[in-house]
């Protein structure tokens, strides 16, 4: 039997590596740049953030009235409203190259992610 | 055969009320999947106390009923992919598990439950981007887990044996 002491090593350094890697992705963030849009599968807008020089928004709707706001300012993106009920996807801020946690709305089947410039390969490959 | 399906519908039942109750609560964390998986409890204790089967039956019941009454097609296939990998987790380890270690069940079960919502994200929006969010979750699945697994533990140390045990 593994001592209870043991458990709690072995939980205690779980935690210490996921601090760590939270860290790590915050030090190098993605390896790109461009955030897509993507609703149901398909990528709907691709857009460098390093070339956004004024801030703008972009609405996303669709055919059973689920609607989010998305507002894009140089370097970052986030969900800015949405009628979604939980609104994770809003609360969950902004997304960009240092903070590169893809944002997702599960009840509107969004997701908004950093990737490379080449697009998905290079964001699974860091 | 009667007291064993009384026994595991109570327990269905149980677990379905924490999970509509929870399912009322707004999100505390910004980050999606992080809650705390008060449903959790019963699958733990019953996977200990009860068995395999029972505990399967339990959580399949609560997941199917619990999403006709919260939720969407989506929180359906993330609440079953994550709740039958958060069960084979706990499954394979409990044999390794003492009296007082039940906690540990209910850290694996969190952090595997959280494993199999994010696999099954990557798959239905086609992007391994949702990893990204894998740290933040295993941490996450520890703090509530611990908490979930604790109450499990004190549940098992309370609850007479007799309750759920197995007589044929």
């Amino acid at each position: 039997m593994i001592r209870t002491r043991t458990w709690i090593v072995i939980i205690a350094a779980l935690a210490v590596a996921a601090a760590g890697a939270i860290l790590l992705i915050r030090f190098f963030g993605a390896p790109g740049t461009t955030a897509e849009i993507v609703k149901g599968g398909e990528v709907l807008y691709t857009i460098d953030l390093d070339k956004v020089t004024t801030e703008y928004e972009i609405e996303i709707g669709d055919e059973d009235g689920d609607r989010n706001t998305v507002t894009v300012r140089p370097g970052m993106i986030c969900v800015s409203s949405a009628d979604c009920p939980d609104k994770i996807c809003v609360n969950t801020g902004w997304a960009s190259k240092n903070h590169p946690y893809p944002i997702i709305c599960m009840p509107h089947e969004l997701i908004i992610r950093i990737v490379g410039a080449e697009g998905e390969a290079d964001a699974e490959a860091g | 055969m009667a007291k064993r399906i009384v026994t595991d519908a109570v327990l269905a039942a149980v677990a379905l009320v924490l999970f509509v109750i929870e399912a009322q609560i707004p999100p505390v964390v910004p980050i999606p999947g992080v809650k705390l998986g008060l449903a959790n409890i019963v699958t733990v204790w019953a996977l200990i106390r009860i068995g395999a089967p029972d505990a399967l039956g339990i959580t399949l019941v609560r997941i199917a009923l619990g999403s006709i009454f919260t939720g969407t097609v989506p929180s359906f296939v993330f609440s079953l992919s994550g709740g039958l990998l958060a069960f084979v987790a706990i499954l394979l380890l409990r044999k390794l598990l003492k009296e007082d270690q039940i906690f540990v069940a209910g850290v694996i079960g969190a952090i595997f439950h959280n494993a199999g919502q994010l696999t099954a994200a990557a798959i239905m929006y086609g992007t391994a981007s949702v990893f990204v969010w894998s740290p933040v979750l295993i941490l996450s699945g520890i703090l509530t887990g611990l908490f979930t697994g604790l109450v499990a533990q004190l549940l098992a140390k309370k609850i007479p044996r007799s309750i759920g045990a197995r007589r044929n």
